[in-house]
């Protein structure tokens, strides 16, 4: 009756164990109300089986229903015993304690099915239509099924940030005025942080170039800093957010430091060199 | 004259607009009834679509909305080709049909009747805002209650919910 070869070419996934048991039901081309529990809990039993034999990682709501089936099963082949009641409270997905129940939640499911068919009809309509839309659903980014981000939620990011420096400036009652920045500052901080590095031949924290200690003078150093890593006279290095900034000198190693656009794969040998 | 010129607002106005338009929205911009606009935008409507224009106007969320025809779509892929958004999965549309027949539901009805768990789902079709938390149940755990919004209206091109099919459910060994 199982013709067991036949699952082991090819494995369909199925969304869940509801999907398989549906699936099974159509290919024995009978109604979901007629299925014999023994013929699909062994076809149920030989799906699982060869997805076994695949080392496919088997979901645990798959082998729920198949303890589920198995009790259907003996319960129909045991004489019924009217006190016994059976006490499970394992898994809340799967109350089902007779076959009619089990056909029941079946046909529930191919409703649902048959609606999310339809939805997809829908939406392969609706995407070939184009809305004037720039803050709709088309600038939404898909990476990861996970992983959803609108570029509006960057510019919520962006305006949290700008919130709570200025929530920061507030309170130090010091508002700082960029056009004070002025570049001659910046240099003069970044010949003094480069001075220090030279001097102590090691990584220095942050917080060591700072001497005044005002919210200005950590803006200049900052600055200061940003502008020689991009020089690349600097490494900055944090091990994660919030940890102390370790700034290093970058030794004049032009060989070391040259990345090569599109082929970062590939590493010329000059060690001896 | 003064009805071509209103139908002529009425065009640009469904141009501009990135959202479906409530008729009420559209007869308060023209100073006139709901009934006459609704019957301006179905002439509009007829007008596009027996011209054999590019644009036509459809009903979405419970407004009308314009936007290009469907069998152009070929063309505006290859312009437009990196907008284009991924399609839902199976599992998001199997979650979305239930929360919008069962709604509001709670994630346990859902699970049992995917008889999966699908927290996962849910957060995600949360995220893109096709559906959104209306509350919580009554009763214990006060579990949360899912239902569809107004983008899931417009992603599926839906006037309103009634616009689904019916449910087929054969309840024939239930009683």
């Amino acid at each position: 009756m199982v013709e067991q070869a036949e699952y082991k070419i090819k494995l369909p996934t199925f969304e869940g164990p509801f999907d398989l048991l549906f699936h099974l039901i159509k290919k024995a081309e009978v109604d979901i109300w007629q299925v014999s529990i023994a013929d699909i809990t062994e076809q149920y039993l030989a799906y699982l089986q060869s997805m076994k034999e695949l080392n496919l990682e088997i979901a645990s709501e798959f082998l729920v229903m198949a303890a589920t089936l198995l009790r259907l099963k003996s319960k129909l082949l045991l004489p019924r015993s009217p006190k016994f009641q059976e006490q499970d409270e394992e898994e809340e997905l799967f109350e089902i304690n007779t076959a009619e129940e089990l056909f029941q939640r079946l046909e529930e499911y191919r409703a649902f099915k048959k609606a999310a068919l339809h939805l997809r009809q829908k939406e392969e309509e609706q995407k070939k239509v184009f809305l004037r839309s720039t803050g709709g659903q088309k600038i939404m980014v898909f990476t990861q099924q996970e992983s959803v981000y609108t570029i509006w939620e960057g510019a919520h990011h962006l305006s949290e940030i700008m919130q709570r420096f200025a929530k920061i400036a507030a309170q130090r009652e010091y508002v700082p005025a960029f056009s004070a920045v002025e570049d001659f500052v910046i240099a003069r901080k970044a010949d003094y942080i480069y001075a220090v590095l030279r001097q102590k031949r090691r990584s220095v924290p942050m917080k060591d170039f700072v001497i005044e200690s005002s919210l200005w003078e950590v803006i200049i150093t900052f600055i200061a800093l940003l502008e020689m890593s991009r020089q690349r006279k600097v490494n900055l290095l944090q091990d994660r957010p919030f940890e102390p900034i370790l700034v290093s000198l970058i030794e004049k190693q032009p060989e070391l430091f040259q990345p090569e656009e599109g082929e970062s794969g590939e590493r010329t040998a000059k060690e001896s060199y | 004259m003064e009805k071509e010129q209103q139908k002529r607002a009425i065009e640009a106005l469904l141009f501009l607009s990135e959202e479906p338009v409530k008729t009420d929205k559209v007869a308060a911009a023209l100073s006139t009834t709901s009934g006459e606009a609704e019957k301006m935008i179905e002439e509009l409507q007829e007008e596009l679509s027996a011209q054999g224009r590019g644009l036509q106007i459809f009903e979405a969320a419970g407004g009308y909305q314009m936007g290009t025809r469907p069998d152009l779509s070929s063309f505006l892929e290859k312009a437009f080709s990196e907008e284009v958004s991924s399609n839902l999965s199976t599992a998001a549309l199997e979650v979305l049909a239930i929360v919008a027949y069962k709604q509001p539901v709670t994630r346990i009805e859902i699970e049992s009747i995917r008889g999966v768990r699908s927290q996962h789902v849910l957060d995600n079709l949360l995220k893109r805002k096709l559906i959104k938390i209306s509350g919580r149940k009554e009763g214990p755990g006060r579990p949360l209650l899912y239902v569809t919004t107004a983008d899931f209206l417009k992603y599926f091109g839906l006037k309103d919910l009634g616009e689904l099919p019916e449910l087929e459910v054969e309840n024939e060994g239930a009683e």
